[in-house]
């Protein structure tokens, strides 16, 4: 958060010399960028459009005003559950994610070599036709199952979820999943039955205990979250932070475990020791709801603080006190399951920890503890049959929906080739494990890749393997907004309008009271874009996938599905944009009906299912690797002002924070002889160098890890404020850990040095 | 009654929501924000404390901008400092002596918060307030928010004993009052800012319209005489032109001639 | 001595000092201009963007060159201005007290004066003595505002403005006068008649004559 000062300074007189008055004129004229007067909202009629927020993936329902066919103003939608009227600092800066000069314009054909971004414009006709016969022509060869697509932002719907199934490849992907969430969602499958779903549960409004395992509120942004932890934590909640860094979170807590990193999953162990032995848990609450207590009392014997406090590096008393202050708070009183889960590669066992201790805390289905979501209730535009059911995941999951043992296969007999089943055991897509099959074709063929929105290179670890797949597959398409990393890539590039510019597919967000979000077109598109739908619709008619596609206009299908609940576009416009339907947040709520969908319907404390597959019923702590001597663990996470690799260009917010800074211990940056604001390059142990990133010494951090936000380094010439700013956390992933259990990849066992230049 | 904003920084959770809202609907150029968050850490690993400073205009009472602003480009309205950038001369003594650091010089011209007078005016609320995740921010009648300080600073004493309401009384009292956790120096705040020196009141309230007045008078006073002194030695310069004509037509005289 | 509209004139001034004039009256004149534009905010567009600060500075310049020209161009009449503007004697006593009918456009009964009046002696006196506090703040604002402290900033301009304040009413009497006594020529061209020179300055005459040749022409 540099400081930025404007001041007409002695220096510019002298520069300007005595005879460069026309000079001084020119760069100085009053005509000059005048702060603009009249505002304007009183340039015009303002116009009020409801949408919801595309600046990162929590989907916020906003309000937007525009004048005069420009987009100027959006805040949070008053009415919607998730922002309340409120909006953070990325949502603020959509309009000018919008108006980004360097945005794609034209659907383009490549004319060079892949990777040398050498494009020819086209018609979209052209494009949609020649991308069709490409994957025709991969279909007819190896299968529709060799398509692969991988989809994010708030529009990847029509892509990797609508698309790919009518299509029918099985390998279509989000890294939400297998980057993000997998760990999380199917440690929470395997406990409780259902997912963690799209966002965490907590009941804030009544709990009074909230521990924090890594994730960084206020420094990750998420308006909700935030909201809610703030009212919570002055209604007087206890927080309980446990991080290796002085986070915001960390700083607003009342406790602050700096635990050494890869160690969690001792704490948390120690804790259930600690609930169990001072019988600090919900003993009615495990008899009547969950399976599997005796075992895991016999498990945690000796686990106490004591055995811990030397893994983790923390004080056995602090372990202790923090098991009290949870315990003696219970049900209302939980560990916030987090999103980002995939660091060490034992991530699914860590986060059954979690879910054992929240269940021991009696904290599901009770106030104050866990709600159970709900889906709203709507109904699909009616399709046929789809020709493979989807497994991309996402953060916007569905909780509730069965998994069944058989992965499903694709018309010509294919299942995903990601290794499920295999190398890691259930879960979503994992996109990182397609990589390997575009190189090696292993266990079939992946000749064919559409990518919508994700910065591909930005966010896959170990983007040298990734380089090698583009140069492998025989066709690319490229769906996004700003010329990416990627892109140059691409043998087709389609530009989409943005979120501001179109309709888009209900957003239906489970929920305490579940809601339904829409998104209307505040203005026309801009240069020669097109919504994401009317991509994926012109390209399946193209392949034979008229079926899918037999409404004619997208606000047919929108008033189709609206219909289902009574509404329509117009109505949900003049209600206020939201739709919202009853939940069944509680236990009362469920009767005699079970809220867990385990095979046995009770929260498994020791999963049989675990025990079937080879892995351990009860989470055993799994040591991880040690930085060797001169390097230090690479942490990665967020800024208050950017989301994951997306909007590092956008204007405004590139004005605040251009560049990430690369946390470290001061006492240890001092002893390399850095100083805060040195400029440094890092290093990882296969010698891929990233930088130049300024040196943050900090009080805040331990000695053995950096931190960096993630998403900066990007390469693109096209990207005027991204390129080359700041330092890549992506490119010192040479390695990361696939978490057997849910295909997560652990990527944070990169370890890095500090050196002088690239 | 008059206005101001609340700012509880035990709320603030530094997401910078606000810097962004202010910059989008104020449409500030690129380089300039009215709100700008410092990360304050205290103490050694392990044993810290932090939070965020927010560099933003205090909107003060007894405003020293105002006080030394040549032009009358900054004023006071409502209890809050605004800044009308057309009368601005871009001298730069506001940069200088705001004691908080607050304008900044960017397109020739001071440029400060104001308070988005223009939305508060039609019915709205400044953008930093709508926006604020935390609700940290608050904007109303300054009597009920001072109120609402003290009951936030009593709520908050359990976890921050030290915790306590900065604006009231600082610089005559400010149009931003904050709910401190701790005393202001640990966030960088001065706890007490100078008050406006006698020298600027004195300058801009005494000297300068005496100056315009003085000068008015003058040119007025002396245009007037002027034509008066004027007329008057012309008439001098006549008369002595005709004692001169006669002494020398009375010396002809005696030397006899009749061409007279 | 030369001849003009019927009437003698004398050269009271030669070209240097009256070049080294209009370059103090034009840069005087613009700094006043560019100052007002700083403090008054109709004109305040100009100031802001810059062009009229840095027009502030260069006529600021001239005006500091003004007694550096004299210095090297004519270190004659630069000793003669500081010595007669600051020499009073009892003639010049007498004429303060009867200066209201100077004032009103009378010079009868005036008593004798020198090439100076004791009037023009305050003038000169006062514009060198503001001048210099003019410009010592003026170089201060310049090169060290950003060390002076608001108190210090306010006390600077202040006596900024009230040295101009002061120059400007000087030159408003400045202008009254060479207009009631019709004085244009002696910076125009040099020459003023010898006339009015007898009757307001005939010490001066008399020293002149007393010197001879070189300033009459036969």
């Amino acid at each position: 958060m540099a400081r930025v000062e404007l001041d007409i300074t002695r220096r510019q007189f002298f520069g300007a010399g005595l005879a460069g008055a026309a000079v001084i004129g020119a760069g100085n004229s009053p005509l000059a960028m005048r702060y603009p007067d009249p505002p304007w909202f009183a340039t015009g009629e303002v116009t009020t459009t409801y949408n919801y927020c595309d600046m990162c993936p929590w989907k916020c329902g906003i309000a937007v005003q525009s004048v005069d066919g420009k987009v100027l103003k959006v805040d949070g939608n008053i009415n919607d559950p998730k922002s309340r009227g409120m909006l953070c600092g990325r949502g603020q800066g959509g309009v000018s994610f919008m108006y980004d000069p360097d945005r794609l314009q034209s659907p383009m054909i490549r004319t060079g070599e892949r990777g040398e971004g050498k494009f020819r414009e086209v018609t979209w006709e052209e494009a949609l036709d020649y991308t069709a016969e490409k994957i025709l022509a991969i279909k007819e060869q190896y299968g529709p199952e060799s398509l692969a697509i991988f989809g994010h932002t708030t529009g990847d719907f029509w892509f990797t979820d609508y698309f790919a199934q009518a299509w029918g490849t099985p390998n279509a992907g989000k890294p939400s999943s297998s980057l993000c969430l997998s760990p999380r969602d199917e440690a929470c499958n395997l406990t409780l039955g259902y997912p963690v779903g799209g966002h965490e549960p907590m009941d804030w409004d009544e709990i009074e205990c909230v521990t924090f395992i890594g994730s960084h509120v206020g420094e990750d942004s998420r308006n909700t979250v935030m909201q809610d932890f703030i009212d919570a934590r002055e209604r007087g909640a206890q927080i309980i932070v446990v991080d290796p860094r002085f986070s915001t979170a960390a700083a607003k807590a009342d406790h602050w475990l700096p635990i050494k990193p890869g160690t969690d999953t001792a704490l948390l162990l120690a804790w259930v020791n600690v609930l169990i032995e001072e019988n600090l848990f919900d003993r009615e609450y495990i008899d009547q709801y969950a399976v599997g207590y005796e075992e895991l009392e016999a498990h945690v014997k000796d686990l106490t603080p004591e055995w811990a406090s030397t893994i983790t590096d923390l004080p056995a008393d602090q372990i202790r006190e923090t098991a009290r202050v949870m315990g003696q708070r219970h049900p209302k009183a939980a560990i916030m399951p987090g999103r980002h889960t995939t660091w060490y590669g034992n991530d699914s066992q860590r986060m059954r920890t979690v879910f054992i201790i929240n269940s021991l805390l009696g904290a599901y289905g009770r106030h104050g503890g866990m709600y159970f979501d709900k889906s709203p209730f709507i109904d699909s535009y009616p399709h046929p049959p789809f020709a493979v059911t989807g497994s991309a995941g996402g953060c916007s999951a569905e909780p509730g929906e069965e998994v069944s043992d058989e992965l499903p296969l694709g018309p010509s007999g294919k299942a995903r080739a990601d290794g499920a089943r295999e190398t890691f055991l259930r879960g979503a897509t994992a996109m990182q494990e397609l990589i390997d099959p575009m190189i090696t074709d292993d266990p079939y063929r992946i000749a064919g890749l559409i990518v919508y929105g994700v910065n591909l290179l930005n966010s896959i670890p170990m983007p040298s393997r990734t380089i090698e797949a583009l140069k492998k597959l025989d066709f690319i398409l490229a769906v996004d907004v700003l010329p990416q990393e990627h892109i140059a890539w691409a043998d087709v590039v389609l530009p989409e309008a943005t979120f501001l510019e179109r309709y888009d597919e209900l957003s239906t967000v489970p929920y305490k009271t579940p809601f339904i979000q829409m998104r209307e077109p505040a203005v026309a598109p801009l240069y020669d874009t097109k919504p994401g739908w009317m991509m994926a619709r012109e390209l399946g008619l193209r392949v034979g996938l008229d079926a899918y596609f037999k409404w004619e206009t997208v606000e047919e299908y929108l008033d189709t599905r609206l219909r289902s609940v009574g509404s329509s576009l117009e109505k949900m416009h003049d209600a206020g944009g939201v739709i919202i339907q009853e939940g069944k947040p509680y236990l009362e709520d469920f009767g005699d009906e079970s809220p867990f969908h385990t095979p046995s319907g009770k929260i498994e404390l020791f999963s049989d299912e675990l025990a079937e597959a080879g892995f351990d019923p009860i989470p055993v702590f799994e040591p991880t690797e040690e930085p060797p001597d001169g390097y230090f663990r690479l942490l990665y996470g967020r800024a208050p002002l950017h989301t994951f690799a997306k909007t590092q260009n956008t204007p405004v917010l590139s004005d605040v924070y251009p560049e990430n800074e690369l946390w470290i211990n001061e006492d240890e940056a001092a002893s390399l002889g850095y100083e805060n604001g040195d400029r440094v390059w890092l290093e990882n142990e296969a010698g891929d160098r990233t930088g130049p990133i300024s040196v943050k010494a900090t009080q805040r951090i331990r000695k053995d890890a950096v931190f960096m936000a993630h998403g900066f380094g990007q390469q693109s010439d096209g990207l005027t404020n991204a390129n080359g700013r700041g330092a890549s956390d992506t490119k010192m992933m040479s390695r990361y850990k696939l978490d057997p259990i849910s295909g997560g990849a652990g990527m944070r066992i990169n370890f890095v040095r500090l050196v002088e230049g690239g | 009654m008059t206005s101001a904003f609340l700012l509880d920084m035990s709320r603030c959770i530094g997401c910078e929501a606000c810097v962004v809202a202010c910059k989008t609907g104020n449409e500030l150029p690129v380089g300039r924000q009215y709100i700008e968050l410092i990360e304050h850490t205290s103490g050694t690993f392990p044993n810290l404390t932090g939070g965020f400073q927010n560099q933003r205009c205090y909107h003060c009472s007894d405003a020293t901008c105002v006080a030394v602003c040549p032009t009358g480009a900054l004023f006071k309205d409502d209890g809050l400092t605004r800044l009308n950038r057309d009368d601005c001369s871009g001298c730069g003594y506001c940069v200088q002596s705001c004691p908080y650091g607050v304008p900044k010089m960017s397109d020739g011209r001071s440029s400060k918060c104001d308070a988005c007078a223009s939305n508060v005016g039609g019915g709205g609320s400044p953008w930093c307030v709508t926006t604020c995740p935390g609700k940290a921010l608050k904007y109303g009648d300054r009597d009920e928010i001072l109120a609402e300080a003290h009951e936030r600073v009593d709520a908050i004493k359990a976890r921050y004993p030290n915790a306590q309401v900065y604006g009231e009384t600082q610089a005559g009292g400010l149009g931003l009052i904050l709910v401190l956790p701790d005393d202001p120096e640990t966030l960088n705040i001065p706890a007490d800012p100078p008050p406006t020196p006698a020298s600027a009141d004195l300058w801009k309230n005494w000297v300068q319209p005496i100056s315009v007045g003085s000068t008015a008078v003058t040119v007025v006073g002396l245009g007037v005489l002027g034509v008066i002194a004027r007329r008057n030695h012309v008439a001098e310069m006549e008369e002595i032109e005709a004692r001169k004509a006669a002494a020398m037509a009375g010396g002809d005289a005696e030397r006899g001639g009749d061409d007279v | 001595m030369s001849e003009s509209n019927g009437s003698e004139t004398i050269l009271r001034y030669r070209r240097t000092p009256r070049i080294i004039h209009a370059v103090l009256a034009t840069s005087f004149l613009i700094l006043l201009f560019t100052g007002l534009a700083l403090v008054w905010g109709p004109l305040a567009f100009i100031a802001a963007g810059g062009w009229s600060r840095y027009l502030h500075r260069i006529a600021a310049i001239g005006f500091m060159l003004v007694p550096v020209l004299y210095v090297v161009f004519d270190r004659k009449s630069a000793k003669e201005i500081l010595v007669d503007s600051f020499k009073y004697d009892s003639d010049d006593v007498a004429w303060f007290k009867k200066m209201y009918r100077y004032t009103l456009g009378r010079t009868a009964e005036m008593p004798p004066q020198g090439r100076l009046n004791a009037g023009q002696k305050l003038h000169h006196s006062a514009v060198i003595v503001f001048s210099s506090f003019i410009v010592i703040t003026g170089i201060i604002m310049w090169a060290f505002k950003s060390s002076l402290s608001a108190e210090m900033l306010s006390w600077t301009a202040m006596i900024h403005d009230l040295s101009m304040l002061a120059l400007a009413l000087l030159l408003v009497g400045h202008i009254f006068f060479t207009y009631v006594y019709q004085a244009w020529s002696s910076m125009a061209t040099g020459y003023v008649p010898k006339e009015d020179m007898e009757l307001e300055h005939s010490k001066w005459v008399e020293e002149l004559e007393h010197e001879g040749a070189e300033n009459t022409s036969a």
